[in-house]
């Protein structure tokens, strides 16, 4: 074989590798959602479809796969078919960048993180194009919230990541783990206080309790994937939940040393840190109740953004103090 | 391989930057422009400079785009049948986008372009950009952050509503 189709055959490879797993993490997710959420509420949760419900994300799929697909009437219908892909393949391209080991990566950009943000930063376009497409207005109420929302925590997000950067001198996801050897980042006051802002803007970047106010079930329905059904919704479903995992994964990555740890192989830890925020957020998710939308916005602007950017100047004097 | 990654690139970009400006929903014509600016994104990351391409997918998709679609949100009655974007300077636009064309393939033509001979370049490191950014071009950038600063009190002052 030639080395270019060499170096194909493993690219196709390890997209694939990403890809399930993507959909085995989304579906896995969805599961531990469920437990988790019943057990909080002082219930079982699923039971019967396999040992103690594990195989009744599975079985949803398939459902969801045989569902027929509705259209809306009075939809703008490319506009509403083309909304879910770009609400999914930023979600899965993010992947490309994520670090599970130190060999187990897509691809070490050197503008890794940067690059991961924007990715992102597509999928607002996604989720108006579904709230427009759908000719609903609680969709496009869902849509317009979810955007406004999506764009005001993006700038502590941001800036949050930024202080990380500054510590460690580089943006690409491998460097910023290499350079947590010596200690991992949060232990820092001044990275902690980053780490504590990313949490709750990312938080609200996915759109979760308290800051699910754009799919608010007793006001909005569901918010813009209102109108969607079958395969169409389970590609909501499924960017939603690999989103959640990709801020998770950020996080381990940026502030709890991502794949570092002793005796354990090196993936192991970063799943380990990595559904350990996730286990926190759905803790978080199922005992606060959610914000009022102004109270949301003046959060993210009066209160994250200005403690956001004085940490980054507060970082830039350490930095330069120590040379 | 670059060749046919290159060419259908720019066929794509010039497809959809032609439907964002002939569309007639000015909707659509945003999602053909989100198309258009990522393509362009395609072109920098097939020229070796991932972090202009992933600049230009953060600032035009992420932050401009949003604000055109947040303008298109809340102007009244913009999804109404009734407004529709039309181009009043068609044949003007026209002769003058061919008046550039000719311009630019004159440019082209007449310099000898060695790049295929010359050895691959080291793309621009992080460092030296922004080095770069804050010594020698000080002025120029602290300039545009001016500008931006008077656009943005500009556009509070006409969106401010008279008591």
């Amino acid at each position: 074989m030639t080395p270019f189709l060499m170096e194909m055959a493993w690219l196709v490879l390890k997209g694939v590798m990403a890809l399930t797993f993507i959909a085995v993490s989304a579906m896995f997710l969805i599961w531990l959602e469920r437990k988790v959420s019943a057990r909080i509420q002082n219930r079982v949760g699923p039971m019967i479809t396999g040992f103690h419900g594990a195989l009744q994300s599975v079985a949803d799929t398939v459902k969801l796969l045989l569902k027929e697909n509705i259209v809306p009437t009075g939809a703008d219908f490319w506009v509403w078919w083309l909304a879910p892909f770009f609400v999914a393949v930023p979600a899965i391209m993010v992947f490309v960048c994520m670090p599970f080991g130190p060999s187990a990566i897509v691809c070490d950009l050197n503008v890794g993180i940067l690059f991961m943000c924007s990715v992102t930063s597509v999928s607002v376009l996604g989720i108006f194009m579904a709230g427009w497409g759908s000719s609903n207005k609680y969709s496009l109420l869902g849509g317009m919230r979810s955007a406004a929302q999506i764009i005001s925590y993006e700038v502590p997000l941001l800036l949050s990541i930024l202080v990380v950067v500054m510590e460690a001198g580089t943006l690409s996801m491998q460097g910023i783990v290499h350079a947590q050897e010596a200690g991992w980042f949060f232990l820092k006051p001044n990275l902690l206080v980053a780490f504590i802002i990313y949490i709750i803007s990312a938080t609200a970047e996915v759109n979760r309790v308290p800051f699910d106010i754009p799919e608010a079930e007793s006001e909005l329905v569901a918010g813009y994937h209102t109108e969607y059904s079958g395969m169409k919704f389970a590609m909501f479903f499924v960017a939603e939940y690999t989103n959640f995992f990709i801020i998770a994964g950020i996080a381990a990555t940026l502030f709890l040393g991502g794949w570092l740890g002793p005796l354990a192989p090196s993936p192991v830890w970063f799943l380990l840190k990595a559904y350990g925020i996730i286990f926190f957020l759905m803790w978080v998710r199922w005992t606060l109740p959610r914000l009022r939308m102004d109270q949301m916005m003046s959060f993210a602007w009066k209160g994250l953004t200005p403690v956001a950017l004085l940490n980054v100047l507060v970082t830039g004097w350490l930095l330069v103090i120590k040379g | 391989m670059t060749e046919f990654v290159f060419y259908t690139i720019a066929v794509g970009l010039c497809a959809f930057a032609l439907l964002s400006v002939t569309v007639g929903d000015v909707f659509h014509s945003a999602v053909w422009l989100t198309f258009t600016l990522l393509s362009v994104a395609g072109v920098y990351f097939l020229l070796g400079a991932p972090f202009i391409g992933v600049i230009q997918v953060l600032v035009y998709v992420g932050g401009i785009m949003t604000l055109f679609i947040f303008a298109i949100k809340l102007t009244a009655n913009i999804g109404d049948a009734r407004i529709r974007q039309f181009t009043r300077q068609l044949w003007p636009g026209a002769v003058l986008a061919a008046v550039l064309l000719a311009f630019l393939l004159a440019v082209i033509r007449a310099n000898a372009w060695s790049a295929r001979a010359l050895p691959p370049v080291q793309g621009p490191d992080l460092k030296e950009i922004g080095t770069e950014l804050l010594t020698r071009y000080l002025l120029p950038f602290e300039f545009i952050s001016l500008l931006l600063l008077a656009a943005l009190v500009g556009a509070i002052v006409i969106g401010k509503v008279k008591k």
